[in-house]
């Protein structure tokens, strides 16, 4: 077989379909390349071997039997380490689930396995997927594949990096403010945030839930889609009450073209503050790349996007305060020994097992939903949210898809942004739409100057709006992009 | 929509309490009471002008309640949905209490079933109320298939508030919360025990604080558990993870379909199509297997039987788990025709319980039908009056009891011509005999 990082996921299941090469052949490239490269990029928290040969032989074992084989047939996959898997320690990257065993299969890692996925392992991430850059792991840094001294980006880090550096196929993340978007883009491959409620949250260990979306990584566009049709092709999960159908093939239009369709730009967002020149000259580049095809673009505004940030840090750390209020040393996670009192274990269990940035947020969270707080910041935060949901509305009858960046710059040096709200910011471009609900592809091309990737993102309406025509536009761009 | 109630303890595995908001399944809800006595007496006003306004605790808008004609009041209600929390037992500590336990175990199997919360307004006026009330909404549940509400084992549990008032103000005093009522009787004595002791520290110019007691059913008192000096701050806020949704008319009108005849229907229908006495009616009725076996057994039989049935359903039947309706209505028809003694019946139903046979069988197989027929008892009743003179006597002067013996004759001189007695039947004759 050719090298695993030379193969689409596509590829791999047609050829283990085929019987090219053998699903096991498949699990052994892919544990090599991470024996390989992975003391380097360090992606993985726990790397799955026994359960991917088994995963594999069995594929291997149904060709045998002549029973038709799933989309995804022995393609290696990573899943970020907030999924549960069976057989897997899930740890969200924090000392308090350092030795979590998780006890079920999140529905989507569980989709992905019955498409015929191999499960590669556990990918890091910030701890609790708090973070844009995967330092604020508890165990370790994940160094970007494209240059070891750079962030991979966060919080679902290591999810690209794994993919980016080849170690496997296709890898599973998930965004609350930017999480696979800015990663994908600052590690120079396709990420996408599914609308809210297209894929199930069952088994995903909740951040802020309202705004958290499963979504896929690949080295190419057709693979995410792939990855997409696998994960909501069986529909809604009744285990989610916030999931819903998502009738849309996502393979159908990829070939479409481009001519005709109304690109949406956001001239505000392109003068906004902290966009570096190499990025906007990117973006521009891409828009100029699809006029020439026949793309129309137009200008469209969103007025209260610059409250999105705002909105957000509201919103999401009172859903983090108290999705994480669980982890307390007595029913979950690290249990401070030796306490005396049920209040010291609650408090010095909290205090040492979970880190600077998951402490800051839920602190954050706490203070904002207590009483006579709550009228002045939950409530307005809540306001502003169907402003902007509005805002996009409104644009999207202008436009059938807009262009944003996924970040304001390529990927930067490891402890650059120390500053938290610095970081915050980076998640301008992104955060307004896990706030709408929509939906959102990163596509890269090549930033001059850096030997970086930069961004070139197709940013969607929410798929469960959106008709038939402008999933062709998408499919277009994306697979236009690069 | 549903609302997360967050508070660190560890009877609630993830330290929020999934439950309901502003907006509840039930909001205005009432159920109507039979009260009598001391409580109905401390309503004059709504004697007075028929409603009474009642501010409602948590929600704006005031709620009437209406008094009707029979002396029965509406307590307004509330119903939410929550999830439950695990079972907590303190071990080593004085009646299972938290602060004196050397440890605490968790049993989780509960934890995060759904339940449902009722509250009602302040408007019960006695422990007595509270009891029936309680009964009441049991009788409810069950009859509703939704619960077996079963205090001791914990799937109805209760708190009971108690506040109190002057009498002619209006405006009700700081309350406390009664916890560990675990039988109407804790409720009841615990209550009464609560309102004394709020009484006797108002009168020597006390003051109430808000806390919440534990009622100690062994010495028969409470004690302090909290004091809640300000209010929790439980951060609620809606739940991200549970979509909000609509109750659709359609479903709601599907929902109230299945609704089965409620006690107080079932009552009032035995009563005036049945011509039940209304005692054993509200007996019947407020228990659903004993309703089932009533009307199963009442199917069938003549409109004359049927208060027997209800009168065998009522008095014989407890303690007999597996008689059929068959028999019940095989019983009572002998009863009805006065063919066998309720102490008979009751030794019928002994023999038949968890067997198929048939009481009337039964009877006609050991000769017990006693005579019905007064042509056939005259030639005894004429027997006993000859011969027994001296009490005669006594019954014309005045001593009335002496027809119990004068039964008593008739019955051993039936036995001893092989003849059916019936010491109903002999009193009767012997009596209209005696007074002619």
């Amino acid at each position: 077989m050719a090298n695993i990082d030379e193969l689409t996921a596509a590829q791999v299941a047609a050829g283990v379909a085929a019987g090219d090469f053998s699903a096991v052949e498949v699990a052994k490239a892919s544990l090599d390349a991470i024996s390989k490269r992975d003391g380097e990029v360090q992606a993985f928290l726990q790397v799955s071997a026994d359960l991917a040969l088994a995963a594999a032989e069995k594929t291997d074992q149904r060709r045998a039997a002549g029973e038709k084989l799933g989309p995804l047939a022995g393609v290696p996959v990573a899943f970020k380490d907030n999924m549960h898997l069976l057989g897997t320690r899930t740890t969200c990257a924090s000392k308090m689930l350092a030795n979590y065993e998780s006890e079920f299969t999140a529905t989507c890692v569980q989709r992905m396995l019955d498409a015929g996925a191999t499960p590669m392992g556990k990918a890091n991430m910030d701890e609790f997927a708090f973070g844009s850059s995967t330092e604020s792991s508890a165990f370790h840094r994940t160094n970007n594949p494209w240059d070891t001294e750079r962030v991979p980006g966060g919080s679902s880090g290591g999810s690209a990096a794994a993919v980016a550096a080849g170690e496997v196929t296709v890898a599973l993340g998930s965004d609350t403010g930017g999480s696979i978007r800015q990663p994908a883009s600052l590690c120079g491959v396709v990420g996408m945030k599914p609308t809210y409620g297209a894929v199930s949250r069952y088994g995903v260990v909740a951040f802020g839930s309202s705004l958290d979306q499963v979504g896929p990584f690949g080295r190419n566009v057709a693979d995410v889609a792939l990855a997409m049709n696998a994960l909501t092709g069986a529909g809604r999960d009744p285990y989610d009450s916030t999931s819903q159908d998502c009738p849309v093939d996502f393979l159908e239009h990829l070939e479409d073209p481009v001519e005709g369709r109304r690109v949406g730009v956001v001239p505000q967002l392109m003068e906004a503050e902290g966009l570096t020149p190499e990025m906007r000259r990117a973006i521009e580049g891409a828009c100029r790349m699809l006029t020439d095809q026949g793309a129309e673009l137009v200008e469209v505004e969103l007025p209260n996007i610059a409250s999105a940030i705002a909105a957000y840090y509201v919103i999401a750390p009172c859903e983090a305060f108290s999705n994480l209020a669980r982890f307390d040393g007595v029913r979950y996670g690290y249990q401070e020994p030796g306490c005396a009192t049920l209040a010291e274990q609650s408090s010095l269990s909290r205090a040492h097992g979970f880190g600077e940035e998951a402490k800051r947020r839920q602190m954050l969270g706490a203070y904002l939903l207590s009483s006579g707080v709550y009228d002045k910041y939950y409530y307005p935060a809540q306001q502003v949210r169907t402003l902007i949901t509005n805002d996009y509305k409104r644009a999207y009858e202008k436009c059938d898809v807009i262009v944003l960046p996924a970040s304001p710059r390529t990927a930067f040096r490891f402890g650059e942004i120390s500053d938290p709200t610095q970081m915050y910011a980076s998640d301008l471009f992104t955060i307004s739409n896990n706030i709408a609900g929509n939906d959102w592809a990163s596509r890269v091309r090549a930033a001059p100057g850096t030997g970086l990737q930069g961004p070139e993102p197709a940013h969607l309406r929410p798929c469960r709006r959106a008709r038939r025509r402008r999933h062709h536009a998408r499919a277009r761009l994306c697979r236009e992009g690069g | 929509m549903f609302y997360r109630k967050h508070y660190f303890y560890p009877d609630m595995a993830k330290n929020f309490q999934t439950t309901q908001g502003p907006v509840a399944f039930c909001m205005y809800g009432h159920l109507d009471l039979e009260v009598a006595g001391e409580g109905a007496a401390e309503r004059p006003d709504h004697v007075a002008t028929g409603t009474d306004v009642v501010a409602a605790h948590d929600q704006a808008a005031p709620v009437v309640v209406d008094k009707a004609a029979d002396g029965s009041y509406t307590v307004p209600i509330r119903i939410l949905m929550e999830e439950d929390a695990a079972k907590m037992v303190h071990v080593g500590g004085e009646e299972g209490r938290i602060a004196s336990a050397t440890e605490s175990l968790i049993d989780y199997n509960r934890c995060g079933t759904p339940l449902i919360e009722l509250v009602t307004e302040p408007d019960l006026r006695t422990p007595e109320e509270a009891r029936l009330f309680m009964e009441k909404l049991q009788q409810t549940f069950r009859t509703l298939g939704i619960s077996d509400c079963s205090l001791e084992m914990g799937s109805m549990r209760c708190d009971g508030n108690v506040s109190l008032r002057r009498r002619g103000t209006t405006k009700l005093g700081t309350k406390t919360e009664l916890k560990n009522i675990n039988s109407f009787k804790s409720l009841h004595d615990g209550l009464e025990y609560e309102i004394c002791r709020q009484a006797e520290v108002l009168e020597e110019g006390g003051v109430i604080y808000q806390e919440t007691r534990h009622w100690e059913p062994s010495r028969k008192r409470t004690v302090v558990m909290r004091v809640k000096e300000t209010a929790d701050d439980y951060r609620l806020f809606p739940d991200p993870d549970l979509a909000p949704f609509d109750l659709t008319d359609e479903f709601i009108d599907e929902a109230r379909a299945r609704i089965p005849e409620l006690p107080d229907a079932k009552r009032d229908r035995y009563v005036a199509e049945l011509g039940l006495k209304r005692k054993d009616a509200v007996q019947i009725a407020g228990d659903p297997d004993v309703a089932r076996i009533f009307e199963a057994a009442a199917d069938g039989a003549g409109e004359k039987v049927v208060p027997t049935v209800a009168n065998v359903v009522v008095n014989l039947l407890p303690g007999h788990d597996a008689v059929t309706p068959a028999q019940v209505r095989g019983l009572a028809g002998l009863l009805a025709e006065d063919a066998i003694t309720f102490a008979q019946a009751r030794e019928v139903l002994d023999a038949v319980n968890g067997t198929d046979e048939d009481p009337v069988r039964f009877v006609d197989e050991r000769g017990w039908r006693q005579a019905t027929s007064t042509d056939e008892l005259a030639p005894i009743v004429d027997e006993v009056l000859g011969r027994c003179t001296a009490q005669v006597e006594q019954y014309k002067g005045g001593n009335k009891k002496v027809v119990g013996f004068l039964v008593g004759q008739c019955m051993k001189a039936a036995k001893a011509s092989g003849a059916a007695g019936n010491p109903k039947l002999f009193n009767k004759m012997l009596t209209e005999r005696l007074e002619g």
